[in-house]
């Protein structure tokens, strides 16, 4: 076991870094997050084209690159530092991982060289109006009609649902409760009968939508009803990618927090000498270095698809979250009066903080679950 | 199509550079990156050569230390191979030096019909090896392009002027410097990082180039400090002080 990465990760880092600082400054940020589709599509295609980050951890014999979560891991924190505006979560943490993980190997051919290329957007519409995280959460119906199948309902807090060309939609056979019954399917973004409705969100850095389903023919995925342990999976592995983009924010916004309270001088001398402050950011470091530890292992995990991986990704994720929303309101405290207004980023990392707090599932939620997971 | 792009492999900008006791900077220190002017040049190239259907990027490359991390970010963007010419013979070498070094370096790598450069690196500055290898070469020197074409055994440039740009034409093979913001540089993937470790690197001696009584030719005397900068003109508005800033701008050729 290695805990170090190795100078070729290294390098991606340095890559992946240069290019979110040149194409996410927070300019491009604020101007993204007032389009309605929230990102750019020049951004994407160059993402696919030249970084090939769409395709890094899809298997080379369906279009991808054949690499691990660990490289995965290296993006996600790189993209989390500057909350770069990009169906990249949505397409590779949430439906990639869905599609590898439920599909036969035939869905798998058929779906994956799209989201390889960049061409496809893809995103997973799982949860409902409900705003659970579990199985039990899951009340949408698909039924058989005339030798195929049709969904009807209402899936809410669809991470880019409106600008998905590919949902894969997670539903339920009536009659069937808990994880029994569960089905993935995969719709077309324009499909007929789907209504889809952008959400006013708090963080306007990642869009959602509210999507509806009045009769809309669906494509299943997998095997039928068989459909949690693959969901289940998807959103650990989710939730490990989250828990690095969100140690890439905490440490961005440290760092931010430190040079400030170095150059900001308050009776005469920085305000980083005044032991509030210093207790603020020494907490603050504790607190990030433990979240990305956290972060990092359960990218390992997930790299290994050892049986590690249930637990640690509920303990990062509950980690990270903690650690990402508290770094963000301190870092708003430490830069005082400015921090509080508009134009300063602070708030656009705390409302980032706060949104990804919640998704999949908060730190309460993931720390019941990682009781439940270590039998406890 | 083989083309030649020539790289410097520089101290990192971001980390505050240091001089050894005999007034050169250190290179010994932090990793060295690709030069950014550079990294054009190498995109220009694998453009040319793809639009050509066939041959290789080369990169050559002088730096001390047997120094390798700034060429494995251009072979990660995508060039075949790389010469590294690493002497301690070369240390503090000066622009000619270099230039005999490169053309050499230029030879060994053969069948090249064009070498590419930067019109200056972003640590020297000198801006004249790419003319000096082109004439210890033999060949014909184009400098400045902003737009590289290549056609018919011709390298047609356009030539970046004060007022707009000239067209300049020269047989192959060539050395042509190329500006900055003439292409937009790709950034590699994980692929290409992966690969670039395992890419032909063909490291040399300056005798191994046939030059064996080589020296630095020249030595730095004394370095220095930038002058601070001055302060500015103040105007006081009469309501034509912008006459004097367009004339200030037109004496910088700005507008």
């Amino acid at each position: 076991m290695n805990f170090a990465f190795s100078e070729e990760q290294d390098q991606l880092r340095d890559v992946v870094r240069r290019f979110v600082e040149e194409k996410s400054s927070e300019e491009e940020v604020r101007r993204l997050m007032d389009t309605e589709v929230g990102y750019d599509p020049n951004v994407w295609a160059q993402m696919a084209n030249e970084l090939g980050l769409q395709s890094l951890h899809i298997p080379e014999e369906f279009g991808g690159q054949g690499f691990s979560f660990v490289e995965l891991a290296i993006v996600f924190e790189e993209q989390g530092r500057r909350l770069l505006c990009s169906p990249y979560f949505a397409t590779v943490a949430l439906a990639t991982n869905a599609i590898l993980n439920a599909g036969t190997t035939d869905e798998k051919a058929a779906l994956l060289p799209g989201i390889a290329s960049g061409e496809t957007i893809a995103t997973l519409a799982f949860t409902e109006p409900n705003g659970r995280w579990d199985a039990d959460g899951i009340t949408m119906v698909a039924r058989e009609d005339g030798g195929g199948w049709v969904l009807d309902g209402t899936k809410m807090f669809v991470i880019d649902g409106n600008n998905a060309d590919l949902i894969v939609v997670a539903a339920r056979t009536a009659g069937t409760s808990g994880e029994a019954g569960i089905s993935f399917f995969t719709v077309a973004g324009d499909a007929q009968g789907l209504t889809r409705t952008a959400l006013a969100t708090m963080d306007q850095t990642r869009k959602q939508s509210k999507l509806e389903f009045a009769g809309v023919k669906a494509t299943p995925l997998g095997a039928a009803g068989q459909g949690w342990s693959a969901l289940s999976k998807t959103l650990d592995q989710a939730a490990v990618c989250l828990s690095n983009e969100m140690a890439g924010g905490a440490q961005f916004v440290l760092d931010m927090s430190v040079e400030y309270a170095k150059v900001r001088v308050q009776f005469g001398r920085p305000i980083g000498s005044f032991q509030a402050i210093k207790h603020k950011c020494a907490d603050m470091l504790l607190e990030v270095e433990s979240a990305k530890s956290a972060a990092y292992y359960s990218a390992w995990a997930a790299g290994e698809d050892n049986e590690e991986l249930p637990v640690v990704a509920s303990l990062s994720k509950a980690y990270c979250s903690d650690a990402y929303f508290h770094a963000t309101a301190e870092n708003i405290q430490i830069h005082g009066g400015i921090g509080f207004t508009w134009e300063h980023p602070a708030h656009l990392y705390f409302k980032r903080a706060k949104s990804s707090e919640i998704l999949l599932g908060d730190a309460t939620y993931h720390r019941e679950l990682l009781a439940q997971r270590i039998g406890i | 199509m083989n083309v030649v792009v020539c790289v410097k492999q520089i101290p990192d900008p971001a980390v505050p550079g240091e001089l050894t006791s005999d007034n050169r900077l250190k290179r010994d220190g932090a990793k060295a990156i690709l030069d950014e002017s550079d990294s054009y040049g190498v995109e220009m190239a694998l453009q040319l050569v793809d639009k050509a259907g066939s041959g290789e990027v080369i990169l050559v490359s002088m730096a001390p230390n047997g120094e390798v991390s700034g060429l494995r970010q251009a072979l990660a963007m995508g060039a075949a191979r790389a010469i590294l010419i690493s002497d301690d013979a070369l240390a503090g070498a000066d622009a000619l030096t270099t230039s005999k070094v490169i053309a050499k370096a230029v030879e060994r790598a053969g069948g090249v019909d064009l070498v590419l450069a930067a019109t200056e690196s972003s640590d020297g500055y000198t801006g004249t090896v790419p003319a000096q290898v082109a004439e210890l070469l033999g060949w014909p020197s184009l400098t400045f392009a902003k737009h590289v074409e290549i056609a018919d055994g011709k390298v047609t440039i356009q030539r970046q002027t004060e007022n707009g740009y000239d067209v300049v034409a020269a047989s192959l093979p060539a050395v042509v410097s190329v500006t900055a913001g003439v292409v937009e540089p790709r950034y590699p993937s994980f692929k290409g990082i992966m690969a670039a470790k395992s890419k032909p690197l063909d490291q040399v001696t300056a005798a191994d180039l046939g030059l064996n009584s080589i020296s630095a030719g020249q030595s730095i005397v004394s370095v220095d400090a930038a002058p601070a900068r001055q302060a500015g003109e103040k105007v006081e508005d009469d309501g034509t002080a912008f006459e004097r800033i367009v004339t200030y701008l037109e004496e910088l050729k700005v507008i």
